[in-house]
């Protein structure tokens, strides 16, 4: 799947009553966006740095502002953060609310098209 | 560590004093107190309202009734009520319907969602409805809050509804509030109705008195209102449940009837230089009297009455003598001139007769009688006297007949004579002596002098005056003392009227002020009596109180004791102290053992929120409130971990007999109530966009991560690769849980802090951490994690935890039931 394909996903669980998600779409949804930031990334460093696929995440968000630029990085970098702390589990915290996975959905669309974008720049 | 809910009761308090009335108490109290009875009929009339105070301060009221009987408390009647569900539609976060089902009955519910999510406006919703109070709202709230109660994402009517159910009846109660389209929140509708019945307005439920004085909501702001409230409103709310509210009345209203007594016993006081300065502009000498009676401490106000009534005018004084004068009353001259024709015609007649002496007629009337005498025994013999004529019965004839003449002419001047002296004696009659007012001084207005000379003359002549000069005189002296007496009365009278004018509005001003006096000193009699009342009932009403605080003290003590939790803070009696506007709710506070005022300003946040708590409790749950439901909305915001187990067990042990309905926005109260397994209820709210909200039961983490592997594995609405990446996800986080709790059970159990557990909590960043730390208590041996594993729980759990690490980027595709089978297995085994 590509990244559009996992928002459009996460999209449906924001907005719809998805059968079988009733009550548990928060942190399902939050585990799409966070799939489609890191296959972003992943087609990104596809075509400029194949051996950053291999880092880990923390890695690769450091080696982002040289290749990306610091917007697109600082964007990922909050996205990421976010994502990470809703899907894994943390003492005493609640799923993540509509507005928060609002917010990271818009921000990883934002930083899929920047970075598909800067891609095709490269290229020609 | 003790992890069951105490079987000790933890809301025994004991009420027995709170079910005799107030009224029976005091009247106890009065009959042995020695209180003189105008007071203490002053204390049982403020008892039983304003009417019968002033009533008995009047001295109107007819005998004190006798106190009512305890079955006339109001509310006792009220069957005990729960909380079935709190329906909300349109409401504050909450936009199409959405209902928060509950089970009517003691226990514990905790309904935990993200702030945002809705949840507080069930809370909201529940208290609104039951309450109506929107003036707490829109008084208390943030004008954000009272823009924003409507839902942004609804248009139409919002509807809030409160089911309860109560204890012994079938069906429930539906409490309902709505407004239509547009309308604001002060323009709702509202009503009540139970299974079966018609609608009624809240006012009428039997409850509804009940409601102000144990209202069993309690929000987060109010949880800090509780203390930071003013010292006379918590002093009211308090002794509003102690059933000593009719106390503060009785007291209130003696104290407006002493404000008014007071006032009034000062009034002529106040009015005395007013009336001063008037009586000493008045030349009149019964100014100078008032002046007299009002000059000592003590005021004659009889007095005062009197000379404003003008009865008292003595003789002595000018007006007095001008009275005497114009009160002189003379014969009309028609009297005169009758009266002295009346001598002129006797004396007539006594001239006619005056050859024929009486005394002689008589007395030869005498002698012939005798001779006769003795002619009838010697008739025709001579007379013995001359010794010629022969004394025969022709004699005897003509000397009968004489002897009649001679006594007829005798009667006729003595009649005459008699006559004239009565006649006489008739004029002198008719005047007295010259009056002695006419020889005083009347002032230089009026001089007697001429009448007193015309009075002297006319009676000189009345009294030794001879008949003729009475004839020739008398009319002409006394038209002349007629003339001069009218001359003088007629002055008189100008003068009197003259002063009876000015007099006139010194009097008036007399007889209001005497007034006033009168009332002022009725009243200051009354203000004795009402002051010896107030004295008394405030010493009775202390040691009523205390008597009462004391389980409600011990209950707060209590709950403080559970959630103090390490503490340095002590909570003291809580006693009601002093009176009218000096009362307080005194809190015994010491820190380290230094109490004072400033005890309160150095306590933490959380420990303010659970002293709030220990003043809630006792109130919400008392013995005698009809509501056996309490919502508190997040109490645990402020709370250190250590105070949410003691809250958790507070809240557990309190839903005992009670249903404690608990909002809170983050996951640690569950989280204590899961690992103190405790018996509750917990609910999650989640709200998506648009304001629609669902309610999901909320089951321990590690289970309930598992069950949304499951449900998501099983989904077909999904694609391969996006469940692929949710389920491994939720396996991921269910063992992450799994690994916390094992952890956190192990070592607080061993006695670590809290704080220190969810510090080495926090630095295991990676799954693999914090199997290390589950698996072999330390951190950093993630490397050893595999082979643990595989010692413990074989090769698949080996592979399970490679599964999901890896899973959630995109790599497992395996058959995901079975990866969540497996990670099942192992969080199982972790938890064991």
């Amino acid at each position: 799947m590509n990244p559009q394909e996992l928002l459009d996903e996460a999209d449906r669980l924001l907005t719809t009553v998805v059968p079988r998600t009733r009550g548990r779409w928060p942190r399902a949804c939050a585990w799409l966006i966070r799939l489609a930031l890191e296959k972003s990334l992943d087609d990104y460093w596809t075509a400029r740095l194949p051996e950053a696929q291999k880092c880990s995440m923390r890695a690769q968000l450091l080696l982002l502002p040289r290749y990306a630029g610091t917007e697109v990085a600082g964007d990922a970098r909050d996205a990421w953060f976010g994502l990470a702390r809703a899907t894994h589990h943390h003492a005493y915290e609640l799923a993540p609310t509509a507005a928060e996975l609002r917010t990271w959905h818009d921000l990883v669309s934002t930083i899929s098209t920047d970075l598909a974008e800067s891609v095709l720049n490269a290229r020609h | 560590m003790n992890q069951t809910p105490a079987d000790v009761p933890l809301l025994s308090v004991e009420t027995e004093a709170a079910n005799a009335s107030v009224e029976d108490i005091i009247a106890n109290r009065l009959d042995s107190s020695g209180l003189p009875d105008s007071a203490s009929e002053l204390v049982l009339a403020a008892l039983l309202g304003e009417n019968e105070l002033a009533a008995a301060v009047d001295g109107t009221a007819e005998a004190v009734p006798a106190p009512t009987s305890p079955e006339a408390k109001p509310g006792l009647a009220a069957p005990e009520l729960y909380l079935q569900a709190i329906v909300v539609e349109g409401f504050r976060g909450l936009s199409t319907e959405a209902a928060l089902r509950l089970q009517p009955g003691p226990g514990l519910t905790v309904v935990a969602g993200r702030n945002g999510s809705g949840k507080s406006s069930f809370a909201e919703a529940a208290e609104l409805a039951m309450t109506g109070d929107n003036k707490r709202w829109s008084g208390d709230r943030s004008a954000v809050w009272r823009e924003g109660w409507r839902n942004l994402h609804t248009h139409g009517q919002t509807r809030i509804r409160a089911e309860l159910t109560a204890d012994g009846q079938p069906g429930v109660i539906k409490v309902v509030r709505e407004w239509p389209d547009g309308a604001r929140l002060d323009d709702a509708t509202s009503y009540v109705q139970a299974h079966g019945q018609p609608r009624q307005p809240l006012t009428k439920a039997d409850w509804w008195p009940q409601l102000e004085l144990f209202r069993p909501f309690l929000s987060y702001t109010e949880l800090g209102a509780l203390l930071n409230g003013r010292p006379s409103e918590m002093y009211d709310a308090i002794q509003a449940i102690l059933g000593l509210d009719q106390l503060v009345d009785a007291q209130k209203r003696l104290d407006i009837q002493r404000k008014e007594l007071d006032t009034a016993s000062k009034v002529a006081s106040q009015n005395l230089s007013g009336l001063r300065t008037r009586l000493a502009e008045s030349s009149d000498e019964r100014a100078r009297r008032a002046e007299g009676a009002l000059a000592g401490r003590s005021w004659d106000v009889e007095a005062v009455e009197s000379l404003a009534v003008g009865a008292d005018d003595s003789p002595e004084s000018a007006g007095g003598l001008l009275s005497q004068v114009t009160a002189i009353e003379l014969p009309s001259p028609d009297e005169i001139a009758a009266a002295i024709e009346g001598i002129r015609q006797a004396a007539q007649r006594v001239a006619k007769l005056a050859d024929t002496p009486a005394e002689d007629a008589r007395r030869l009337a005498g002698l012939l009688a005798a001779a006769l005498d003795h002619q009838a025994s010697h008739p025709g013999e001579a007379c013995p006297v001359c010794g010629g004529r022969a004394l025969d019965t022709a004699w005897a004839e003509a000397t009968r007949t004489e002897i009649t003449r001679l006594q007829g002419q005798a009667q006729d001047a003595e009649g005459t004579r008699t006559e004239l002296n009565s006649a006489v004696s008739t004029v002198r009659g008719l005047t007295g002596p010259v009056p002695r007012v006419l020889s005083d001084d009347l002032g230089s207005e009026v001089d007697p002098a001429n009448a007193r000379k015309a009075w002297q003359s006319w009676a000189e002549l009345a009294a030794s005056g001879t008949v003729d000069q009475l004839i020739a005189a008398g009319a002409n002296r006394f038209a002349a003392l007629a003339e001069s007496v009218a001359e003088l009365q007629s002055g008189a009278a100008v003068v009197l009227a003259r002063r009876s004018e000015a007099w006139q509005p010194v009097a008036a001003a007399l007889a209001s002020w005497a007034q006033q006096a009168r009332s002022s000193q009725r009243a200051a009699e009354k203000l004795k009596a009402v002051k010896q009342a107030i004295a008394w009932l405030r010493q009775a009403g202390q040691e009523i109180r205390d008597a009462r605080m004391a389980p409600f003290t011990e209950m707060s003590a209590e709950v403080w004791s559970m959630l103090r939790q390490g503490s340095n803070v002590d909570l003291g009696p809580i006693r009601l102290v002093g009176a009218a506007t000096h009362r307080k709710l005194s809190l015994d506070v010491t820190v380290d053992g230094v109490g004072g005022d400033t005890a309160l300003s150095v306590m933490s946040q959380g420990e303010l929120h659970a002293l709030g708590l220990a003043l809630f409790l006792p109130r919400a749950t008392a013995p005698e409130s009809p509501f056996r439901f309490i919502v508190i909305d997040d109490p645990v915001q402020a709370m250190d971990p250590a105070k949410v187990d003691g809250l958790a067990r507070l809240l557990a042990k309190v839903a005992n007999d009670r249903q404690v309905i608990v909002f809170t926005h983050d996951d640690r109260l569950p989280e204590a109530i899961r690992r103190l397994q405790l018996p509750a209820e917990i609910w999650e709210v989640v709200r998506r966009e648009q304001s629609v909200v669902e309610i999901t039961k909320n089951e321990d983490p590690v289970s309930r991560y598992l069950e949304d592997a499951r449900a998501v594995a099983l989904t077909k609405e999904l694609s391969e690769d996006a469940k692929s990446v949710v389920v491994a996800g939720f396996c991921r986080s269910a063992l992450e849980a799994a690994c916390q709790e094992c952890v956190r059970a192990r070592r607080i159990k061993a006695g670590f802090r809290h704080a220190d557990v969810e510090e080495a909590l926090r630095n295991a960043t990676t799954l693999r951490m914090l199997m290390a730390l589950a698996l072999l208590n330390d951190a950093d041996r993630a490397q050893d994690v595999d082979t643990e594993l595989r010692k413990r729980f074989g090769q698949p759990a080996v592979n399970a935890l490679a599964a999901v690490n890896a899973g959630t980027h995109g790599v497992y595709q395996a058959r995901l039931t079975a990866l969540v089978n497996e990670t099942n297995r192992l969080a199982a085994g972790l938890r064991s």
